[in-house]
């Protein structure tokens, strides 16, 4: 579904963002990006959005090769991708209900179709009550469960998630940990770049560590970082410290995945 | 993906209301810059039509002093048909103008003269109307004629100021209508910041880069027409307010005015072109803002 080969980006020519960066997420994985701040996970987010291009290296997406697809295309592969961000980025002078079906409206979807999806959407999120209110009137969870609803109710095959429990404490981050985790149990691909520990290690999934650009870590059954891998070894997790780092070259192009 | 019509309106006039004072603004020198270009273009066209009348049928007009006897009044008249240059020769009597200017002239100002003012005159068709001024040369200075003058002259004067009235309108009017790009380029520039969450949304979710474009395109177009349709009154009011609906009559003929008469067709494709531009200007001027601004 994701994979990238031999990626390097540099900003300006000399900040390195990621560097000879290679991985391959499948169809239907849950995958952690952890790492410091600055260590490349936003890029890959803006990557696979192709708001950037890399310097070096291809990136499949879906079955295509997204370097070089035409500008023109660009949009229709966002509608594949789902995306969620720290700062939720909802509008604010439209209710729930809109914010969602403004995602269906500029993709050209008819009345009907909306009319149909968007209580659907909003029932799964848990938002059918609060479908008329104005994003401010509720709170930080509740406006991550509408974006996470805007991101997925066009049923994109590949869901990203850029610190989306940033600004949240650790029980309603929970919660939209299990809503991510529905989504990708109806076999959308799911990544979520994140530096929330405690969400990484509650969840044991696979988890990919990044520094300075460069992969340091990919565990199928992760925890955050070394030392609370460490540690939840020492607490007999059943996972271990089953550290499997992947730095197998890619195996060629992926199969066009529909 | 197609579009639709009514939700590109819909934001786009969301977007001019949002904004009113700068549309205002851009409206109006789109107004004032295309009502110049018009008013140019329908002087040019006059002068070409007076230009034309002249080569086709001129006048030679020898005015009679109105002191003359009528022995000296004779004696030019039968000279003038002699000349070799003339085709025909016409005597107009004092009593003819004066009557003529009770038409013409504004009763108050025609109450102020009396028949001495109007001199009498000869009007002639000339053979070869390029010779006008040797007729004039052969004419002027002889007993009892006061003036010999030809529309020709008139015309030609007219001409040049025309010219020059052309270029400094067409200048001033490029002028404007650079400010009236960068204004409409500011304002969708301003309408873009404006909505900059729903676009950053919108390429988010995968909204196509015309669907985006669309609305503010539109919103540049409609500035645009709005000032052409401005434009196109004043041009309308310059045509009906001179006169230039008039066509040249037996009455009139000596008015410049009446030389430069326009048609109808002549003055509404002069309005389709003042259109033409503003639309032009409106989308020029939001496009480059959109591609400016607008980019994935």
């Amino acid at each position: 579904m994701i994979k990238f080969q031999n990626v390097t980006k540099t900003y300006k020519g000399t900040t390195v963002a990621l560097r000879d960066f290679s991985i391959e997420i499948e169809k239907g994985e849950f995958a952690f990006l952890v790492g410091p701040s600055g260590s490349g996970k936003t890029t890959f987010i803006r990557l696979l959005l192709r708001e950037e291009t890399p310097d070096r290296g291809r990136i499949w997406e879906a079955g295509k090769d997204i370097g070089h697809l035409a500008k023109w295309r660009i949009p229709y592969l966002r509608r594949n991708i789902g995306c969620v961000f720290q700062d939720y980025r909802l509008l604010p002078n439209k209710t729930v209900f809109e914010n969602v079906a403004f995602a269906l409206e500029v993709i050209g979807r008819p009345k009907h179709v909306i009319a149909a999806q968007v209580p659907q959407i909003l029932s799964e999120v848990g938002l059918t009550k609060k479908a008329n209110n104005l994003p401010h009137e509720l709170s930080g969870g509740e406006q991550q469960r509408v974006a996470v609803a805007r991101a997925f109710v066009n049923r994109p095959l590949i869901l990203l998630a850029d610190e989306p429990t940033g600004n949240l404490d650790p029980e309603t981050s929970l919660g939209i940990m299990r809503l991510m985790e529905e989504i990708n149990k109806r076999g959308t691909t799911v990544v979520i770049a994140t530096h929330d520990a405690g969400m990484v290690d509650a969840m044991r999934r696979r988890v990919i560590e990044l520094d300075k650009g460069v992969l340091i870590r990919d565990q199928a059954h992760g925890v955050y970082g070394i030392d609370s891998a460490t540690a939840a070894a020492g607490a007999g997790s059943p996972t271990g410290l089953a550290l499997d780092v992947d730095r197998r070259p890619p195996s060629g192009p992926m199969e066009p995945l529909t | 993906m197609a579009v639709s019509p009514t939700y590109v309106t819909k934001e786009a006039t969301t977007n001019l209301w949002r904004n009113r004072l700068m549309t205002t603004a851009a409206i109006l020198t789109v107004a004032v810059s295309l009502a110049l270009v018009g008013s140019s273009l329908l002087l040019k066209q006059g002068a070409a039509k007076a230009t034309v009348q002249w080569q086709n049928k001129v006048d030679v007009i020898v005015w009679v002093k109105p002191t003359a006897p009528v022995a000296q009044t004779t004696a030019v008249g039968s000279q003038l048909r002699q000349s070799p240059y003339i085709q025909t020769c016409q005597f107009r009597s004092q009593r003819y103008d004066y009557n003529e200017a009770r038409t013409v002239v504004a009763p108050d100002e025609f109450a102020a003269t009396t028949l001495a003012d109007y001199p009498s005159s000869y009007r002639c068709t000339l053979v070869d109307p390029s010779q006008a001024p040797a007729v004039y040369q052969q004419f002027i200075g002889q007993p009892g004629v006061s003036e010999v003058s030809y529309p020709g002259q008139q015309i030609k004067t007219m001409q040049s100021v025309i010219h020059i009235l052309q270029w400094v309108f067409l200048s001033v009017a490029i002028v404007l209508l650079l400010s009236a790009s960068v204004l409409i380029f500011n304002t969708i520039r301003m309408a873009i910041f404006a909505r900059r969450r729903e676009v950053a949304v919108m390429k988010l979710v995968g909204a196509t880069n015309w669907f985006i474009r669309l609305p503010f395109m539109a919103e540049g177009l409609i500035q645009g027409l709005l000032g052409a349709v401005m434009a196109v009154l004043v041009v309308l009011g310059v045509y009906w307010g001179l006169g230039l609906d008039v066509q040249k009559t037996a009455a009139n003929q000596s008015s410049i005015i009446a030389q430069m008469a326009l048609s109808g067709w002549e003055v509404s494709s002069t309005c389709i072109a003042v259109a033409v531009v503003g639309v032009a200007v409106g989308v020029v001027g939001s496009y480059l803002a959109v591609r400016r601004f607008l980019e994935v």
